[in-house]
């Protein structure tokens, strides 16, 4: 038995091919509302599931809820572009400010998995420089980590998505446990382009095995991992974390809506959480809270927790709940080539580049952004194409070259602004509770950024042979919102993710980051839960609600 | 099933022969349902009133150039939507939320349509309509009839090219082969193409030259 099976055995609990082990699910423990059980985790995304796995396995009693449904791959999901709405977080938000962001499909998850469900399966690792921007580049803000305490867990993860990619030479040069995987005619051009013009480009990283993972099958170069794998090649929780932590006596309760941390007035410690199932509205007791509901739904729980000590919100002395929320500007161009790249085969994460990632001091901005294969949808390449102001016979005629093109897209690092951020609009859900307000507005170093990356995708896609390119300006993922911080004014959990205000209640998902640098944020979210996790365990249960630092 | 009229000058005839739903015996039951159903007849309009339906009947057919039989029934398409609260949740501050959304804008087209010919916008000619669009396309940021315009534009292609690109008749008319599971693909790379897949007869119809806009 290798060191990874004993530590997460969930690619062996899988049947061999795609499929469920629905047997794992019909003989899951099952707690009762009022035993306290050792932490309830609301949400079983990147951070939440990990969390769940990594407290199963020591012992834990431990409670995953779930918004949405415990999936199905074969029977839920389709090789099919709108077929997939249910994947994507679709509650009423309100979205504002100077350059709102548009939520609902590529930047929101919902069921057990979470948004990796989803996620085009990109899992670079954030930069040394990412930990420390502000004291080196006098923006964004200093982690209260830095890179080499974080390194062991994305070690750590790499092996349990698994990721596959080429040796990676940017950031803590490393090597990647699976092999990289062929590229298809996009990532041709890619590096095709990036080696004409003088940039390093590599192919990878992406979590899809690269051959066999336990009974895991291989890719079969279907495109479509942005509509859930099928196959069960491209890692989510769902495969990778959640069958381990139910064969170690973890519970996940789908479709269950958490509406309310709850707190004890007199000893200031959360006691469980308030959830509405089919209708019902339940609660479960617990000695630890974690929340992982990402960067719009944790602030929103927080903010909805209200209290005689939080009035405005738990953990929200300082007014620091839902701000410093991040986007990328991602910005994808395209280019038209006289030969067919049929970008929709294979699947559309395969090269990317960091030599843009850190600040050059030749350069009117600070940091930078990175460029990636990304293979746009009928649907998606539509609204590409009607962004250029087409429509009617143009949008057509374009649309009929579509084998033509090739595209490419950037993550760009916006930095964390405090007024970018979540509030309680007056809108409620069904369940009667407020739902979100998201507001956005770009700074001067953010439009920066997208500009420069943009020229640089043009000139790698002409210098490919492309004839002709456009871009679209768009955003990609979510972080922050309940930021951790050195100290308690400046955000709302510590290095280990603990609340400032509550002892015994964590955040353990993306709203934790401080930046974002420009990658993608799966494998940090991951790394930072297993990290938190093993903190606590070493902790040991009794010792939970001390606040003393590991 | 024969293809949707589209002239040759349009991008029509590029990959002859070739029909996606040909391949459905090689798809996945759950995934051949999803897309099969679309060819099936429509479910009946429910959201949008008689007259929202008119003005969405125009504006689609406007929108994605549809302007003889077969069509792709985007206004059913987009009411079952609407019906369905299929949205994706989130709306802009200075918008409702997309049901409203859609029954303002509309209003505002047949408003609009009134006070250029005193007639509904489905009853302008189609070169009225079309003129009438290109100036809401062109507004940008600016208000129209009390909403943003460029929110607007947006609601509406969003909605149009989500129904119609959904389509596997439209699929057949720029060469993309639909679902893929669980066959996968075998042959990756620059001109690399299946046995099944037709390669474009018209590679130098590139779309940014000639007569476009």
């Amino acid at each position: 038995m290798s060191t990874l099976r004993e530590r997460n055995e969930s690619a062996w609990l899988l049947p061999k091919g795609p499929g469920s082990n629905l047997g794992l699910r019909e003989n899951m423990r099952r707690f009762r509302d009022d035993d306290e059980v050792d932490i309830v985790i609301v949400g079983c995304g990147a951070g939440g599931a990990t969390l769940l796995q990594r407290l199963a396995r020591a012992g834990w009693r431990a409670v995953g809820l779930d918004a949405g449904p415990f999936w199905e791959p074969e029977q839920d999901w389709v090789s099919d572009e709108a077929g997939s709405h249910h994947l994507y977080w679709t509650e009423p938000r309100v979205i504002g400010g100077s350059d709102p962001v548009p939520l609902g499909s590529n930047n929101s998850g919902r069921g057990v998995g979470g948004s990796m469900v989803h996620f085009a399966g990109y899992t670079p690792r954030f930069h040394p420089s990412d930990f420390h921007t502000l004291s080196a580049d006098g923006v964004g803000a200093d982690w209260p980590l830095e890179y080499g305490e974080l390194r062991p867990y994305y070690e750590d993860i790499e092996a349990e998505l698994p990721v596959s990619g080429e040796h990676w030479p940017w950031g803590d040069p490393h090597s990647y446990p699976h092999r990289p995987h062929p590229v298809s005619g996009n990532g041709e051009l890619f590096l095709r382009g990036a080696n004409a013009c003088g940039v390093t480009a590599k192919v990878g990283p992406v979590a899809i095995a690269n051959g066999r993972f336990g009974n895991r099958p291989h890719c079969i170069y279907r495109g479509f991992c942005l509509q859930g794998c099928k196959v069960n090649a491209k890692a989510s929780p769902l495969i990778t974390h959640v069958p381990d932590a139910l064969a170690q006596g973890a519970e996940i309760r789908p479709d269950s809506m958490a509406t309310k941390v709850c707190l004890d007035e007199r000893t200031g410690l959360a006691t469980g959480v308030e959830y509405v199932q089919g209708g019902i509205q339940r609660f479960q007791r617990a000695r630890l809270v974690a929340v992982a509901g990402y960067s719009i739904e944790t602030p929103r729980l927080l903010l909805n927790s209200t209290s005689t000590r939080f009035p405005d919100g738990m953990c929200n002395d300082f007014d620091q709940v839902g701000r410093y929320l991040m986007v990328q500007g991602a910005p994808q161009t395209g280019g038209r080539f006289q030969a067919e790249v049929r970008m929709w085969k294979a699947p559309p994460p395969e090269v990317s580049t960091e030599d843009f990632y850190e600040t050059d001091p030749a350069k009117p901005y600070k940091r930078g952004f990175s460029i990636q294969c990304v293979s746009p949808l009928p649907i998606t390449w539509a609204e590409h194409v009607a962004a250029q102001g087409h429509w009617g016979a143009a949008l057509r005629r374009y649309m009929s070259d579509y084998p033509h093109w090739a595209c490419l897209g950037a993550l760009c690092e916006f930095l964390p602004l405090e007024g970018n951020r979540v509030t309680l609009a007056d809108e409620t859900d069904r369940n009667g509770i407020p739902v979100a307000r998201f507001s956005y507005s770009q700074c001067e170093n953010d439009r920066q950024l997208m500009s420069a990356a943009q020229q640089v995708m043009e000139q790698i896609l002409t210098a490919a042979g492309a004839e002709e390119v456009i871009t679209i300006n768009r955003y990609a993922h979510l972080v922050g919102g309940a930021r951790m911080a050195a100290a308690e004014q400046e955000g709302v959990v510590d290095r280990n993710l603990r609340s400032f205000a509550v002892p015994n209640l964590l955040v353990t998902d993306g709203s934790v980051l401080p930046t974002q640098g420009s990658a993608n944020p799966a494998l940090t979210i991951m790394a930072l839960a297993a990290r938190a996790a093993r903190v606590l365990v070493q902790g040991a249960r009794r010792g939970v609600t001390s606040t003393k630092e590991n | 099933m024969t293809g949707l009229p589209l002239q040759r000058d349009d991008g029509g005839g590029r990959y002859p022969g070739f029909s996606t739903l040909a391949q459905a015996r090689h798809w996945d039951p759950v995934t051949a349902a999803v897309v099969q159903s679309r060819t099936a007849l429509p479910p009946d309009v429910r959201f949008f009133t008689p007259a929202e339906e008119a003005a969405a009947r125009a504006l689609f057919d406007q929108l994605l150039d549809q302007h003889a039989e077969p069509r792709v029934p985007v206004v059913n398409m987009v009411d079952a939507r609407l019906a369905e609260e299929e949205t994706d949740g989130w709306h802009y501050d200075n918008m409702p939320r997309d049901g409203e959304a859609w029954r303002a804008s509309l209003a505002a087209l047949d408003d609009e349509a009134r006070t250029r010919e005193d007639c509904t916008f489905a009853l302008l000619s189609l070169d009225d309509q079309a003129k009438l669009l290109q100036d809401i396309c062109d507004l940008d940021r600016d208000l129209w009839h009390d909403l943003p315009a460029d929110r607007v534009w947006s609601l509406w292609t969003r909605y149009a090219c989500t129904a119609f690109y959904s389509h596997p008749l439209a699929w057949d008319e720029i060469g993309f082969a639909g679902p893929a599971y669980p066959r996968g693909y075998k042959n990756l790379g620059v001109d690399g193409l299946e046995p099944f897949e037709v390669r474009d007869v018209r590679p130098d119809a590139d779309p940014t030259h000639g007569a476009d806009r």
